[in-house]
């Protein structure tokens, strides 16, 4: 029974309520400072920190006779992107970047764009998708099989649809493929083993997370602006070696 | 240290980790800092949306309640409230229940693991353990000092 301490004379006093030690609650207080201010910091940082992506040098060049390929092979900067359809960082670069890539650098002349799957485990439609593109390329439509993938994403993912190959299908149609073909290809699904080696070229190449690309002698992760991307092919095209002058034409002396 | 405290203070500590998945969620963070298993494969995945919201959003909701009930069962008037005890401890259990579920669906389901999501099991865990002393000691005789 909680008897009041410090009673005087026979007047009983109500008990009294249990005291927390002093210690007990300034170290509770300490806590809970710690948290919060250990917490507060390390957000802080979080969000703070620029969404620029890594960029790291690996020693392995780019462009080999593997992915999709845009542009000019031979041009003199190679761009490698490792992507997964279904991510939804992959589809925002392909809508709000890729655009002006394709206008400005590819069609110039200035990059050629290689497309490598880079399909994640947790994205059960991704590998229908990769299919239904390597499908597409087998006539000649990987780029637009691509962008309607990439532009219909929201209406394929798993989050909308355990089925996505009706999706697909649609897609095919809309642009002009041989149906009888397209279905087929995905019947048999004979590009597996292309798409896996995609991937696994990524990541003997060190990526970790889509999209991410290979500029040069780069390797560059996240779905980057265009400025970012230019700079970064500017860069690759200023550490290509000078291009040996041609030799002065021999004038005869009359 | 009392139950009711270690609850506020896991709490605030989960409050944390489920905002910065929320900020990852919402894309104000670009990257997840994630040294140990594919954080971006299990919150890119179906399961990371839980009806129509990002499952850290409720996660955050879930901790900043336990936040403000244990914060409030601290103070004189219901510091020896039952009820509170038994408010804290139905909301972790079920965060212990729905946790559970999560932690199976990164093992077996999606075959990747969250290191943020596996912290914030073991937070609603703690804060359930913690729950259940404070309910065993609440409304009853109070504690020796």
């Amino acid at each position: 029974m909680a008897a009041g301490r410090g009673s005087v004379g026979a007047k009983q006093q109500p008990p009294m309520k249990k005291k927390k030690r002093p210690t007990q609650q300034r170290g509770f207080y300490i806590l809970l400072a710690a948290v919060a201010v250990a917490g507060g910091i390390g957000l802080y940082s979080a969000v703070s920190r620029p969404k620029a992506p890594a960029v790291r040098d690996i020693d392995v060049t780019a462009a080999q006779a593997e992915g999709y390929l845009m542009g000019d092979s031979t041009a003199p900067v190679q761009v490698l992107e490792f992507a997964d359809f279904e991510c939804p960082a992959c589809g925002q670069f392909a809508v709000l970047t890729e655009p002006d890539i394709r206008h400005r650098l590819i069609e110039s002349g200035q990059v050629s764009y290689r497309f490598f799957d880079f399909p994640l485990p947790g994205h059960h439609n991704t590998m229908p998708a990769s299919m239904a593109a390597a499908c597409a390329s087998d006539q000649g439509k990987f780029w637009p099989m691509h962008d309607a993938l990439f532009f219909n994403q929201p209406e394929w993912s798993t989050q909308a649809t355990s089925t996505p190959e009706r999706k697909f299908l649609e897609y095919a149609r809309e642009i002009g493929l041989n149906i009888d073909a397209y279905k087929k290809c995905m019947d048999d699904q004979p590009h597996q083993v292309r798409i896996i080696a995609n991937r696994k070229e990524g990541e003997r190449r060190g990526v970790q997370q889509t999209p991410s690309f290979v500029i040069g002698r780069k390797l560059v992760a996240g779905a980057i602006g265009y400025d970012e991307f230019r700079a970064l092919v500017d860069s690759a095209k200023a550490a290509l070696p000078p291009v040996a002058p041609a030799p002065a034409p021999v004038t005869k002396k009359p | 240290m009392r139950p009711r405290q270690a609850i506020t203070v896991l709490a605030l500590a989960g409050i944390f980790v489920a905002l910065y998945l929320t900020l990852y969620k919402i894309g104000v963070i670009g990257e997840l800092s994630c040294s140990v298993g594919e954080c971006e494969t299990v919150n890119t995945s179906r399961w990371a949306v839980f009806l129509g919201q990002p499952v850290a959003a409720w996660g955050l909701g879930a901790y900043a309640t336990l936040f403000v009930i244990s914060l409030v069962g601290m103070s004189e008037r219901f510091e020896d409230s039952r009820g509170v005890a038994i408010v804290i401890a139905a909301l972790s259990g079920w965060g212990v229940l729905f946790s559970g579920w999560l932690t199976y669906l990164e093992l077996f389901v999606i075959h990747a693991v969250c290191v943020w999501c596996v912290t914030s099991a073991a937070i609603i865990t703690l804060i359930f353990l913690a729950a259940l002393l404070d309910l065993r000691s609440a409304g009853g005789e109070p504690a020796a000092e």
